[in-house]
């Protein structure tokens, strides 16, 4: 049974919202998003986002929340999409390494079957609200694992159909651009200009600790169950400088010089982390404010 | 003169006073939203009752009865309940995915109250798996006080107890996480499903930077703004004031008239309609109108001690001086004189010429009322 992390970071979309107001921020630049459900919330509230992560999978489902202002999957799209369809080849065996160790047989195959499905489909932005909706399906089920006498069984396709019609709400215009990218922080940052940088960075050496409901769906949109995470950070600008201290200083202190242009810096950390955070930002800007409502949840809001 | 009698000294009768101003914005909350009288309390109790099997420290849950009273504070002002507006299905329910949020941002303007306060407002309608509102949270970055509320408010929405507890077990490890379900499950085989009511804690109040006046005074603003009236209850209360005082009112009476001004617009705040887009005041027309909301501005008031006797003022504001009123039909002098000061008062303030105030002189209003109203009207304006 795999272990599923007690405590994920926390941003409240409608906390940040509030300081973006107080500092009059009308759009915002996140370059390590993840999955960006908070950037959905500022888009519903008028403000223009743009979000990047090295993992492909977080930018799919941008694809299908934040770039996309009304495509939805209809109920017959849905029904193509749970369900094998007769006459297409599957590659049921594709995550038969998961078989036994995570899912069961029948997890599996569905599994496999979902991964041929959701690629065949031709628009991104469904392809996107299908990613999200099925992986709500990938984390309900390794939650069962757990718990499995708390937790209903329903049938894999019902379940899924019910995820992925849900996902239809979170699709709305606010008469912004808004865009995604795969890329690394600078990549991200370089590419769009916003009056707000966004920045909830991992923890140093968090990537050996990340949530495998994270880095497993992107083994799956990826068709590989021996994908790990190391791929994607390795040669990113923070997974480089994992394990050393200063080495990752000296990466934060790149990103903030790089953000200059940005009349607003809210940089998301913790209690925990504020002590190696905090002397990063106050070297960069001069007035820095923190705004602590939890332990978990601490932004830094940093201004010229 | 303060609006609620001076309080100073008595540290738990100033925090009554609030609690009290409190529980009648968040019942007027649920009014708003549409859900059945009482449903505030009954939420934090329940959302308490959850929270004491599963043992959470005394001052989260101290916190959690007032975010459960409070839990519709942000319906008042939404624009899917707001007066007036007449939005699509899909945009009303976009923004009722931010009554927690907007519920959340007057908790934490209000100092009395407990600081998690707000937070757990804001997050009472988060679903474990991340599908909930306003901010998508998941897992354990919903904190286990919200989850509760979300499991009372669940409960409560379902008529049939046994139904709720299945709708509940389906919903583990989708809206809920399944360690609260146990403790609901827990809580329901122990309690049979029937929840207690539990009093407020108010000694966790920290009244010394709340004024329960102040506090009513802003929650009024709200209401007149939600049902498009923007500061019509400072106009009642000026020109009921001056005539109270004009007409010798007692202390205590003008001070109960004064309350009586600001929470009476709570009546039109549910589907019922705002008088003055409705009828003319001195219609007789309206009179069931006005008696309903008066009967409903009443309803929300009575319940809490330091607005019972202004809830009774409000209560009798459809009466007519000649009896043939609603919803009682008192006449003359059966009708308490802060009443027919109020009466006239929302008239006056909704009438395009105020002098026409005259006409129901005799009728609808207090002859002697009136031409006090009207004389001091003058010099105010």
């Amino acid at each position: 049974m795999i272990e599923l992390p007690e405590r994920t970071r926390r941003i409240s979309p409608s906390r940040v919202h509030e300081i973006l107001l107080a500092h009059d921020c009308k759009s915002v630049v996140d370059p390590f998003m993840g999955l960006p459900t908070h950037l959905n919330y500022l888009k519903r509230h008028g403000i223009a986002v743009h979000g990047g992560d090295l993992l492909e999978w977080f930018v799919r489902a941008g694809e299908g929340i934040i770039t996309n202002d009304l495509t939805i999957l209809r109920d017959s799209e849905v029904a193509e999409l749970v369900e094998m369809l007769p006459g297409r080849i599957y590659s049921l065996d594709l995550f038969k390494a998961w078989e036994g160790v995570f899912f069961s047989e029948e997890q599996c195959v569905y599994l496999g079957v979902w991964h041929d499905n959701v690629h065949n489909l031709r628009s991104d932005q469904q392809t996107g609200l299908a990613i999200l909706g099925l992986w709500r399906v990938f984390c309900y089920w390794l939650q069962k694992a757990q718990t499995p006498d708390d937790m209903q069984d329903v049938p894999p396709s019902e379940l899924a159909w019910s995820y992925i019609r849900q996902t239809e709400q979170w699709v709305t215009p606010n008469l912004r651009h808004n865009t995604v990218r795969q890329g690394d922080v600078l990549a991200t940052m370089g590419a769009q200009k916003a009056d707000a940088l966004f920045l909830a960075p991992p923890a140093r050496n968090s990537f050996r600790s990340a949530d495998a409901r994270i880095w497993m769906w992107e083994a799956w949109w990826q068709g590989n169950p021996y994908f790990t995470i190391e791929h994607a950070y390795r040669d990113s600008l923070l997974g480089a400088r994992a394990a050393d201290p200063a080495a990752y200083a000296r990466a934060m202190q790149t990103i903030l010089s790089a953000a200059e242009s940005y009349s607003v810096i809210i940089v998301q950390t913790t209690e925990q982390r504020l002590s190696e955070i905090e002397p990063i930002v106050t070297s960069a800007r001069a007035n820095v404010e923190i705004v602590a409502p939890h332990p978990f949840e601490i932004y830094l809001v940093a201004t010229t | 003169m303060t609006l609620f009698q001076d309080t100073s000294g008595d540290p738990r009768a100033a925090r009554s006073l609030v609690a009290d101003v409190l529980a009648w914005y968040g019942a007027a909350g649920d009014a708003a939203m549409g859900n059945s009288p009482g449903f505030a309390a009954r939420k934090a109790s329940l959302a308490c009752a959850f929270a004491q099997i599963a043992d959470l420290p005394e001052e989260q849950r101290h916190a959690l009865a007032f975010a459960g009273l409070l839990h519709a504070a942000g319906a008042i002002g939404n624009a899917a309940y707001r007066k007036g507006e007449h939005l699509a299905e899909r945009a009303a329910r976009m923004e009722r995915w931010d009554v927690p949020a907007q519920g959340a941002r007057i908790c934490e303007a209000i100092a009395a109250l407990p600081a998690q306060t707000a937070d757990m407002v804001r997050w009472q309608a988060e679903a474990w798996d991340g599908t909930g509102f306003p901010d998508q949270l998941r897992w354990y970055g919903i904190p286990k006080a919200a989850q509760y509320l979300a499991l009372a408010d669940c409960f409560l929405r379902q008529g049939d107890p046994d139904e709720a507890l299945r709708g509940i077990a389906f919903d583990s490890g989708r809206a809920f996480n399944p360690e609260d379900v146990r403790t609901f499950t827990m809580w329901f085989h122990r309690h049979g499903g029937q929840a207690e009511l539990l009093g407020l804690p108010i000694d966790s109040l920290d009244e010394r930077h709340t004024d329960a006046g102040s506090l009513l005074d802003e929650f009024a603003d709200r209401i007149d703004a939600h049902n498009g009236v923007g500061a019509r209850w400072r106009r009642v209360a000026q020109i009921a004031g001056v005539t109270a005082k004009a007409l010798g009112l007692p202390p205590d009476a003008a001070r109960e008239l004064g309350v009586a001004c600001r929470i009476y617009g709570a009546g039109e705040i549910d589907d019922a309609q705002v008088e003055e887009e409705s009828f003319d005041p001195l219609a007789r027309l309206g009179v069931d109108l006005r008696a309903g909301n008066a009967a409903s501005a009443a309803e929300l008031a009575q319940p809490h001690a330091a607005l019972e006797a202004a809830s009774k003022i409000v209560g009798m504001r459809g009466e007519w001086f000649d009896g043939t009123g609603k919803p009682y039909g008192l006449s003359h002098k059966r009708i308490p004189i802060a009443t027919g000061i109020l009466a006239a008062a929302i008239a006056y303030d909704g009438l395009d010429r105020g002098e026409r105030l005259d006409t129901a002189a005799g009728t609808q209003f207090d002859p002697n009322v009136v031409r006090v109203l009207l004389e001091v009207a003058k010099t105010l304006a």
